[in-house]
């Protein structure tokens, strides 16, 4: 089997990294451009082709109609949940959209997981150009406050991008791994991830055992909507604000105005971390320039409420975790967003430690999801990580309450028993509501599914069907039931409340063909070939060339034969084959080069001063 | 009702070679990862007697160790069979874990399977002892409610509910006290070998107990509540 990645499949970037064996450290592969940076961008070209990364970012600003970014705010949502979001996001939700969102892309509509698996599909595709091989199992990382919808739709989104999803692990979890394969950590250490649209705090013990070093999370807690993103939009109406009072111009998130401001109001943010003043001019329709000077202090003052809204979270880890922040020996700052001072400062402040940003705060989720690669491959054997589910599982009790039979922060898999039975003669059936949330009552929780149980018709109380709820090591609900008395499987149709079902990845997986690229090995077949075709051509040229003479019989006869042999590799199909004959003829043809080339260049200088040269 | 201790388990066969095993976790002949059994039950997975007094460092480390083996991660490449048992085996070490560490999950459990645990029949009806400090809180509360939605004045009110939170609260810690008395009491019992009757006493005695506090519990979080 090939090589397992890990993958950061970030709101703002993505990356795709694995486990160096030669010097035992995680390292991230660059794409084409040279970055290992893939921003988490998709655009649908008109001729229907899918655009992905850079290319795609660049033509936020020409095509914003056909390009989505930030997607994974939408994974394992309902279009109630997102209606705050459309109006800072030009997210063009389709009104086809009913338990999973559907977002338009030029004139044709994709569910978040779809839109997921075109960066999936890419960055797969950085790392089989760089092993040259297949590569079909990932490890993917997921912020360790998404709840089981969200952890469920991105597993989805593995499946539609034909990869194995062999574990979802918590980013500030792969942090901690990253960090410890670094830097030999011990004790209790805190992860506080602010990211481009989530954000994470996690409170592990490192513990080194006999057997080698285990990460326990103790507590998560989070926001699935904070970020980066919110940072960006406090900017854009602070702005759009200014020039509506103004000039009375008004922006819709969704011009190519408000994308180009964007673009340039994020450069100020980041330049506002590095120096004390930034001016912003932007000219307008009017034809006017909008001007404003922005300083570091103003820039603070208007995240502040960013900052602020991390701090609960961060308390309530600590709470759960039952520590002080003077208990906590390290932490470790991941997420782009961790590079602004005013967030460093305050957490500095707030636990009183050296913060730890050895490590590029971009890459090291994409790291650590390296390094569970490699443990799940029994590659790294001497460590093991001990995760934790962020949300309380319950069920719906009579009243509408909500009884609690898996608390948070339980290590992972976790499981509940419930025993169920009838309360009415011949009832044939039990509903039961699986809910994930801290709240008392029903409707306030997040509803995850339903289910009926079948019963066969008897008196009223003779069933006794045990419930089996199980949280697997992704954080993803598995349920099960039994007969107690006959002892027998109960098999249950589980219909997620926001999800797609199995036929629907099937479809869509189906679908995805069509615009992914070939097949691997299809592909290297078609490079190799186009090679060999080239190669071949350029000898059958050499050998015809007058000063080809030069060449000794058994030199000419080896490349003969090297000839000979591509072209019967070229009939077949093997395409590992057809480079080892292009390898072989290269090499033969070494001499014949060598020869042809010492003349080219001769025939080059003749006539030419030697100053010239 | 209660097996005498340590529990002995009756001659098990591995699943996959069909030898007999005397593994707890792993086939003794082939090493294969073993099926959670019928009748598991989390003091025996920690080779513990069902006592209630635990060495938690002893606890965590047996749980540390038994992660390593059981653990999903080791069993990627392992057949559908193995990955399932795996997934049971460790999502049990770990509820197991989770209940025996808190000493009154612990409590309950060894109740729940001596099957002695009895839930108070009716959850809303006060112990006789607090009757008269509930009605009073009862009182408060409706007050509290009343005021809120009258827009009256609350500080007063709030005050008097906190001072009636923290009663309730020392009440816990007394629950909590009186758990712990009657749990040496009941590890003296299997110590000395007792016989049933004297076991289910002590059990008896536990019962109430937890419903006590189960319900000194759900006070203090509905008065949390308002105070909110």
């Amino acid at each position: 089997m090939g090589k397992i990645v890990g993958i950061d499949l970030g709101t703002t970037n993505s990356l795709v990294a694995y486990m160096d064996t030669a010097t035992g450290a995680p390292k991230c592969i660059p794409g084409p451009s040279g970055s290992a940076l893939c921003p988490s961008v998709v655009s649908l070209d008109a001729d229907g082709s899918v655009i992905v990364g850079e290319p795609a970012r660049r033509r936020l600003l020409t095509q914003p109609g056909r390009t989505i970014y930030s997607v994974k705010r939408l994974m394992g949502r309902g279009p109630a949940d997102v209606q705050s979001e459309l109006k800072l996001f030009p997210f063009r939700i389709d009104p086809s959209s009913n338990n999973v969102i559907r977002v338009r892309l030029g004139d044709k509509i994709f569910t978040p997981p779809e839109i997921s698996s075109f960066i999936l599909r890419e960055l797969r595709n950085w790392a089989e150009a760089y092993f040259n091989e297949p590569v079909d199992r990932a490890v993917i990382t997921v912020p360790a406050y998404f709840n089981d919808a969200q952890r469920q739709a991105t597993k989805d989104a593995g499946r539609i991008a034909g990869l194995e999803v062999l574990r979802l692990v918590n980013e500030p979890t792969a942090a901690a791994l990253a960090y410890g394969l670094h830097e030999k950590q011990r004790g209790m250490v805190a992860v506080y991830d602010l990211g481009g649209g989530t954000f994470d705090i996690s409170v592990l013990k490192l513990i080194s055992t006999g057997e080698g070093d285990i990460f326990q999370v103790l507590s998560t807690n989070g926001d699935t909507h904070l970020g980066g993103d919110d940072i960006d939009h406090l900017l854009q109406a602070f702005v759009h604000e200014q020039i509506l009072q103004h000039d009375q111009i008004d922006f819709s998130p969704h011009g190519e105005l408000a994308q180009e401001l964007r673009k340039q109001l994020i450069e100020l943010k980041h330049r506002l971390s590095e120096t004390d003043k930034v001016t912003l001019r932007f000219p307008l329709p009017n034809g006017k320039l909008f001007e404003h000077n922005f300083t570091r202090g103003a820039l603070e003052a208007l995240i502040r409420p960013v900052v602020d809204r991390t701090m609960a979270p961060v308390r309530q880890a600590l709470a759960d975790a039952q520590l002080s922040p003077k208990q906590i020996e390290e932490v470790v700052l991941v997420g782009g967003a961790t590079r602004t001072p005013v967030i460093r400062r305050t957490v500095q402040e707030y636990f009183d430690r050296k913060l730890h940003t050895e490590l590029n705060p971009d890459e090291v989720v994409a790291l650590g999801a390296a390094v569970q690669a490699n443990i799940l491959d029994r590659g790294v054997q001497n460590m093991l990580l001990l995760d934790v589910t962020p949300l309380s599982l319950g069920i719906e009790t009579y009243g509408g309450a909500v009884a609690r039979i898996i608390p948070r922060n339980s290590t992972i898999p976790a499981s509940a028993q419930e025993l169920y039975t009838t309360g009415v003669d011949n009832q044939t059936g039990i509903d039961i509501h699986v809910l994930q949330g801290e709240r008392e009552l029903a409707k306030d929780c997040r509803s995850l599914a339903r289910f009926t149980l079948r019963i066969p018709p008897v008196p009223a109380g003779l069933p006794r069907v045990e419930v089996k709820f199980l949280i697997d090591a992704n954080g993803i609900l598995q349920v099960g039931a039994k007969d107690v008395r006959t002892g027998e499987e109960h098999s249950i149709e589980v219909q997620p409340s926001y999800g797609l079902n199995d036929a629907d990845i099937e479809r869509m997986l189906e679908e995805s063909i069509e615009y992914a690229e070939q097949d691997f090995a299809e592909r290297q077949l078609i490079e190799a070939r186009t090679e060999s075709e080239s190669i071949l051509t350029a000898t059958a040229k050499a050998l015809a060339n007058p000063k080809a003479v030069e060449l000794a019989g058994g030199e000419r006869a080896s490349v003969q034969q090297g000839v000979a042999a591509l072209q019967e590799a070229v009939k077949g199909s093997d395409y590992k084959l057809i480079r080892k004959k292009i390898d072989e003829l290269n090499h033969a043809t070494e001499h014949l080069a060598e020869i042809l080339m010492n003349t080219a260049v001769q025939t080059a200088l003749q006539g030419k001063k030697v100053a010239e040269v | 009702m209660s097996s005498p201790l340590p529990i002995v388990n009756a001659p098990l066969v591995c699943w996959s070679c069909h030898e007999r095993t005397i593994g707890t976790h792993f086939c003794s002949s082939c090493g294969k990862i073993q099926q959670v059994l019928e009748h598991s039950d989390y003091f025996a997975m920690f080779d513990l007697s069902r006592k209630l007094w635990i060495e938690m460092g002893a606890l965590e480390q047996k749980f540390l160790q038994l992660s390593w083996k059981l653990h999903p991660d080791n069993f990627t490449n392992a057949t559908p069979e193995e990955r399932e048992i795996s997934l049971r085996r460790s999502s049990e070490l770990n509820d197991a874990y989770r209940t025996l560490r808190d000493p009154v999950a612990r409590v309950e459990y060894l109740l729940a399977i001596e099957g002695a645990r009895v839930e108070g029949k009716n959850k809303q009806q006060a112990p006789p002892e607090l009757l008269e400090e509930v009605f009073e809180l009862n009182e408060s509360l409706d007050e509290l409610r009343e005021a809120k939605t009258s827009g009256g004045d609350t500080a007063a009110l709030k005050h008097r509910l906190e001072s009636a939170e923290k009663n309730f609260q020392g009440k816990l810690t007394e629950v909590d006290g009186e758990l712990q008395v009657v749990a040496k009491e009941w590890d003296a019992a299997v110590d000395a070998k007792a016989d049933d009757a004297k076991r289910k006493g002590v059990m008896a005695k536990l019962n109430d107990l937890l419903n006590r506090r189960s319900y000194i519990r759900n006070l203090v979080v509905n008065v949390q509540k308002e105070l909110l």
